[in-house]
């Protein structure tokens, strides 16, 4: 066999390969891209009316005073990065590296591998790493959220904000930062959630009277604006995952599919190649035999 | 005008309906709500939610959260909530059983995880009032 049609052949072995591998990873990207959507969506409707009932108690108590309530002069952003451990994901992490790239006066800690290296090498200020896996647990979640809570309020920075991967659909998903601390405008807030999400506008009953509280306002109002963050930063987490398995499988996709090219392209190469060689043969053999 | 109940855990929307009255765990006590009650908002502690409609007592274990009461809408919002007509009690006992072991082994090691040890809590603390409720629906059926 001549050389050129064995490297044809070799080509297209490992091209059809690579197609079997890509097909596999999309596969399982698809499987974990449904359970995270899922998460995602059943965890919106908690968040929500957790944002809500805030907003109730901090609109009828008034004029409380709670640090994570106040706002004050922006020095250190304290930016939370949500990224994936791993790449392979079409441009998702290099559109949220960007958009990290871009805050000006950004401390960051992050949650997930890849956020970690690039932000290394980019020589940015890093306070702490998090690991977290697919499932993303509350519990996962919480020790990042936790002390970002604690630098807030120790004052290292003025401001936490999420940053991450904002599904919108399959198809879809783009880098948004979110301010999550201080958390003065929840009116706001529970509106751009409401916007995000689709949801209606609630319909909150006219109710002039006094509100009471159990076991007391400050208590309650010490105590919600803590559980809100964290919950915000949960349901920040898991639209990333959402979002990064989407966005894997639509990358895995298109490499699926244009392996399959590939191959197709290659094999009809290969099929011409071993016609003109035959071709090149029969001529030879016929030329020897009328010279004989 | 009925009350409109609304119960919300992170994974899912545990109870939804119309109520004459109900009952609900507080930090600080037992606490009715019947329609007209005036605009609330409390802790709220595990225990049991006792959801009335036309004499029908449909009651759920929840774990610790909040409510809110406005306008004859109660809502509330915590970690976990089960209807007590669903809870498999051998289930619920092995699982209070596992967790108060895996508790004890935490506590025992030398350099226990605090976001384990709340994790566990939660999990002993749900289970123990799954039992409990359960325990005391199926006495008053009796």
């Amino acid at each position: 066999m001549p050389k050129g049609l064995r490297e044809i052949r070799n080509r297209i072995k490992s091209v059809k390969s690579t197609g079997q591998i890509t097909r596999a990873m999309q596969l399982v990207a698809s499987s974990k891209m449904k359970k995270a959507q899922d998460a995602a969506k059943a965890g919106r409707e908690y968040a929500e009316l957790l944002g809500e009932i805030l907003d109730t108690a901090a609109a009828k108590a008034g004029g409380l005073e709670h640090p994570l309530l106040t706002r004050r002069e922006v020095r250190v952003r304290g930016v939370l990065i949500v990224t994936p451990d791993k790449g392979m994901c079409g441009a998702l992490n290099s559109n949220l590296l960007r958009a990290a790239l871009e805050i000006p006066g950004a401390a960051f800690v992050t949650l997930g591998r890849k956020g970690r290296q690039s932000l290394a090498r980019a020589g940015r200020t890093l306070l702490a790493d998090f690991p977290v896996t697919d499932k993303a647990a509350f519990a996962e979640v919480r020790p990042a959220a936790e002390f970002l809570l604690k630098a807030f309020l120790e004052g290292k920075v003025d401001t936490v904000e999420v940053l991450y991967a904002h599904f919108k659909n399959t198809l879809v998903q783009a880098p948004r930062l979110q301010r999550l601390l201080p958390a003065d405008d929840l009116v706001g807030q529970a509106r751009a959630l409401r916007e995000k999400l689709g949801l209606p506008e609630p319909k909150v009953e006219a109710d002039e009277r006094d509100m009471a509280f159990e076991p007391s306002a400050p208590e309650i109002l010490s105590r919600l604006p803590a559980l809100f963050y964290k919950v915000a930063v949960h349901q920040a987490v898991l639209e990333a995952k959402a979002s990064e398995h989407s966005s894997r499988m639509v990358a895995m996709k298109a490499a699926t599919d244009n392996s399959k090219k590939i191959a197709a392209a290659l094999s009809l190469e290969y099929n011409k190649a071993r016609q003109a060689a035959i071709t090149q043969e029969i001529l030879e053999l016929t030329a020897g035999a009328s010279q004989a | 005008m009925p009350l409109q109940v609304e119960i919300v855990t992170p994974d899912r929307r545990a109870y939804q309906g119309a109520a004459d009255g109900v009952t609900l765990p507080t930090a600080l006590g037992e606490v009715g709500i019947l329609p007209g009650h005036i605009p609330l908002t409390a802790v709220i502690a595990a225990g049991e939610v006792a959801v009335t409609l036309g004499g029908k007592v449909t009651r759920l274990a929840v774990d610790q959260g909040f409510v809110r009461v406005v306008g004859d809408k109660v809502s509330v919002v915590t970690e976990a909530a089960l209807d007590v007509a669903k809870i498999d009690l051998a289930a619920a006992e092995q699982a209070e059983a596992r967790a108060r072991q895996a508790l004890e082994e935490a506590k025992g090691s030398r350099d226990p995880d605090p976001e384990g040890l709340l994790r566990l809590e939660q999990q002993l603390r749900f289970a123990a009032i799954q039992r409990m409720a359960k325990g005391r629906s199926s006495s008053s059926a009796d």
